[in-house]
């Protein structure tokens, strides 16, 4: 009975429009002959009310009320792509994916436009010292280390940068755990907001302490045995006594104070040394004073 | 040998303080003095932005004057007081160098046809 109605369909429609679906083909076969074929049509065709799923999705032919458009894998591509997503639903993008498409092939003329948009900037960039970097595409102005130091002005850091450019020397005193452990003087050729400051032509003046009696006793116990072995040291014997001195302190106390002792720290002899190029940690950093000539 | 973090906050933190410096100095021999007056000299393999070390080949001279020799060292960011930055670097230039190798990196994604790094 199918074939039946589907051959004498075929029969009077120039265009074959062959429904395998049973459903359809009994539709169709209680319809009268004329409107057999407008019918079919109003139900392939999506924007009339006869419109009908079933029969469009399995007929070969539908009339699309526009054939060129872009085709989606399912619903929720659809959706991603009405939102617009990276951009993808404005036309200058539909063109420059359709380039994308193609590849393989270098594009000489965009290669081109690219060159002469980049052609300055390398020269640029080694040109330029520590001045700021400029961007041959529109991007705000890189921020690093070196853009930041001139932005500090009217604050101390501000006053440090006066430091590098004048290249004034700079005297830095070093701290210890507690109190000072030498100072350092010299050019500072660049800085950052923690301090930490990177020098030139570095003169090292310190004074390296011998013993700290912090916590541990037995700390303090191998490490003054040690003392008598280092000869380099001022004076062993003297720091010795003074170490087992406070030693003696120290066992008096008890054992549950032993975290609270005082700290006695002896002092060596003030080293001074020369340094090229140096890095300190601006968390060890005392005070910095300029040496204004 | 990581160049560059793989870490953006690491790469963010590390362009805007004198850390890349440091990570500047990678493959380098050179002293690091730290805070408890210890030095170790080695040769750097890798920093972060936290300013922790790797070094290698250490010869490791405690407080106390007595030196070791280590294969590995890693030294925590805070401990670090000095860092003895080799005499034949020049430091701006390499600043330069890292904070484009930061570049590179940040502008991978964008355009493969012409490639930045000539």
């Amino acid at each position: 009975m199918e074939e039946g109605e589907r051959e004498s369909e075929s029969e009077r429609r120039s265009a074959p429009s062959q429904t395998s679906d049973q459903q359809t083909t009994t539709e169709t076969s209680r319809q009268t002959p004329e409107t057999e074929e407008d019918d079919v049509e109003t139900k392939l065709d999506i924007s009339s009310d006869k419109f009908d799923p079933l029969l469009a999705l399995y007929s070969p032919q539908v009339p699309l009320p526009f054939p060129n458009i872009r085709c989606f894998n399912n619903i929720a591509e659809y959706e991603s792509f009405m939102k617009g997503g990276r951009g993808r639903a404005k036309p200058e993008n539909v063109e420059k994916r359709l380039r994308k498409a193609q590849k393989g092939k270098a594009d000489p003329e965009r290669i081109e436009r690219l060159k002469r948009l980049m052609v300055n900037n390398p020269v640029e960039e080694e040109g330029e010292g520590s001045g700021v970097k400029r961007q041959p595409r529109r991007r705000k102005a890189a921020k690093n280390v070196l853009t930041r130091m001139p932005l500090h002005t009217g604050s101390p850091l501000g006053e440090l940068n006066r430091c590098v450019q004048e290249k004034i020397r700079v005297k830095v005193h070093i701290r210890t755990f507690k109190g000072l452990r030498g100072v350092c003087s010299g050019f500072v050729v660049a800085f950052d907001k923690f301090w930490n400051l990177l020098f030139e032509k570095l003169k090292v003046q310190e004074s390296v302490a011998l013993s700290a009696v912090e916590n541990q006793k037995s700390e303090l116990h191998s490490s003054s045995s040690r003392l008598t072995n280092q000869t380099r040291r001022t004076d062993p014997r003297h720091t010795q006594e003074r170490s087992e001195h406070s030693e003696k302190d120290k066992t008096t106390l008890k054992a549950a104070q032993q975290f609270k002792t005082k700290p006695k720290v002896e002092y060596g002899r003030v080293h001074t040394r020369h340094v090229n190029q140096l890095f300190i940690r601006g968390e060890n950093i005392l005070l910095v004073n300029l040496q204004l000539e | 040998m990581d160049i560059v973090s793989h870490s953006i906050r690491e790469r963010t933190i590390a362009e805007n303080s004198l850390v890349i410096l440091l990570q500047g100095l990678h493959g380098q021999m050179t002293t690091v003095d730290l805070r408890d007056e210890s030095t170790a000299r080695g040769r750097i393999i890798n920093v972060d932005a936290f300013m922790n070390i790797r070094l290698e080949k250490v010869l490791y001279r405690d407080r106390l004057g007595f030196m070791s020799s280590m294969d590995d060292l890693f030294i925590t960011g805070r401990n670090v007081r000095y860092v003895h930055i080799p005499d034949h670097m020049n430091i701006i230039e390499t600043i330069e160098t890292q904070l484009a190798k930061i570049h590179c990196v940040r502008n991978f994604g964008a355009r493969k046809e012409y490639s930045k790094n000539k």
